[in-house]
């Protein structure tokens, strides 16, 4: 399957794929290209089941885009109906709250590298191994 | 007054046991007619979470009909509401939140007949049944992107709000007083009837372990007195969370198989297995798995208002994360969404490819 020969080099987070000053360069050039816009990188969850991975993982975003309107462009992508459910982690912890906006949120959680990172994972569904009926 | 009946904290050890065997305890089955008529006769394995849905929601039926002081005792006379409540559940086709129903109506949100399901899951499909129970008048509502929108549940809750057009501004009840006469009687007569809500918000409160900065927050839900409890879970084990002490979560567990229950021929229904007479299960509240979904009942729209005040001020309190936003009014780009523009600025990627490396990927560039 073609997607997923593609998707094989994302596997690994970025974090690991790039060294620290690889990554730091990385905004630095893209910041003084863009000063307007915010380096975010999103990746999905690594044990997520039934969230489409995304094609990109590097994003820049305007400032004053809300959390929001990030939410609905990420679930537009990936054809989520509205009773899906999506959750977009800060920095492998906490739910973004959706009513601030990403320089908010981006003064709040940039890593010291410069770009602030999100995951996205649905949820959990509960049930045992072994079926019996 | 409400009686927070979960602050489990400040309860008697007898109080709490008798909170515990008054809640419906919905468990496994086995020998149930098959669903869908040639499918499983028992849930055994795969019917956990759709078992707490139920436990969660008739806690929110026994709030509507019975009140949150009802307490159950062993071989009581039964009152006619708790009868129709029970009947609501017993597994058979078509009682209206029955395993069949759940079962049946989750193949529409993709899940087929003997899948897990999550509490967001649940969530969705006991909002499709609640449509056809007009005997509890219920609005479920499930608040996605882990937002409640206050102006959204009130329509839900007062659709003559909308209905009567002579009001266009008005916000609440109270506003409406000063409307014209022909609306105002309206508004009174129906004012009665807030539809009441059941309030439920599927959460994910980290990756693979809950945040720990969400644990008081999460304690606090416990003890609001529009509190359902929580369905979630252990991983691969979903359980009915009704309260905490100290640091151990209160709950009552599905993952026991009963024979399935056949109403008498009086109507009346052999309860004792509906209710858990031992004393319940522990456990420490960072077993918690992340993905939850918190309830709550409002039966009025006071309690509704109450709810909320609640809610903010404990998304000021300094000591937990909020686990979910409260706002007034649905963010307008929710529902326009094409006012962003996704295209790439192409000539920019094409600069931006010179100066990065071939192998690294390109930024994608949003603008508003």
């Amino acid at each position: 399957m073609p997607p997923l020969d593609k998707a094989q080099p994302q596997n690994r987070p970025f974090k690991q794929r790039k060294s620290f000053a690889t990554r730091r360069q990385e905004v630095a050039g893209i910041r003084s290209k863009f000063p307007n816009k915010i380096p975010v990188i999103i990746e999905r969850y690594e044990r997520e089941k039934y969230l489409p991975p995304l094609d990109k993982t590097k994003f820049l975003v305007p400032h004053e885009l809300t959390v929001t309107q990030f939410v609905t462009i990420i679930r537009n992508r990936m054809a989520l109906l509205p009773t899906q459910a999506f959750y977009l982690l800060i920095d492998n912890s906490g739910l973004a709250s959706m009513s601030l906006t990403m320089a908010q949120v981006y003064k709040e959680h940039q890593d010291a590298d410069g770009f602030l990172y999100m995951t996205y994972a649905s949820q959990e569904m509960f049930g045992h191994c072994r079926r019996s009926f | 007054p409400l009686a927070a009946t979960l602050t489990y904290d400040t309860l008697q050890k007898d109080d709490i046991l008798s909170d515990v065997t008054s809640r419906l305890w919905f468990t496994y089955r086995k020998n149930f007619p098959p669903i869908g008529g040639t499918g499983p006769t028992s849930d055994t394995g795969w019917g956990c979470m759709l078992r707490c849905g139920q436990m969660i929601l008739g806690e929110a039926l026994v709030c509507r009909h019975l009140g949150r002081d009802w307490r159950w005792a062993r071989g009581q006379k039964q009152r006619e509401e708790y009868i129709s409540i029970l009947n609501a559940f017993i597994d058979k086709k078509d009682s209206y939140y029955s395993i069949h129903q759940i079962a049946q109506m989750g193949v529409g949100e993709g899940k087929p007949i003997g899948q897990w399901y999550g509490p967001n899951t649940v969530a969705q499909v006991l909002k499709k049944l609640a449509v056809f129970d007009t005997w509890s008048r219920l609005v479920v509502h499930v608040a996605m992107d882990n937002t409640v929108v206050i102006e959204e549940i009130k329509r839900l809750c007062m659709p003559w709000l909308d209905a009567a057009g002579a009001c266009p501004d008005a916000e609440g009840v109270g506003e409406l007083n000063g409307c014209l006469e022909g609306a105002c009687a309206l508004a009174e007569e129906e004012a009665a009837l807030w539809k009441p809500l059941v309030l439920l918000i599927p959460l994910r409160l980290g990756l693979s372990d809950i945040n720990e900065a969400y644990i008081e927050t999460l304690k606090h839900c416990f003890m609001l007195p529009q509190s359902l409890g929580v369905i979630g879970g252990k991983p691969n084990s979903a359980h009915y969370f009704i309260g905490y002490v100290g640091e151990e979560l209160i709950y009552l567990d599905p993952h026991t198989t009963q024979p399935a229950v056949e109403p008498c021929e009086d109507g009346k229904v052999p309860d004792e297995t509906y209710h858990c007479q031992h004393p319940p299960c522990r456990m420490h509240i960072c077993e918690l798995d992340p993905s939850i979904a918190a309830g709550f009942f409002c039966q009025t729209e006071d309690e509704f208002d109450d709810w909320c005040m609640h809610i903010r001020r404990l998304s000021c309190n300094r000591g937990g994360l909020p686990m979910f936003e409260l706002v007034d009014t649905q963010p307008s780009h929710m529902v326009s969404v094409d006012a962003i523009n996704l295209t790439p600025d192409f000539s920019d990627s094409d600069r931006l490819e010179r100066l990065f490396d071939s192998e690294d990927e390109e930024f994608e560039i949003l603008s508003l």
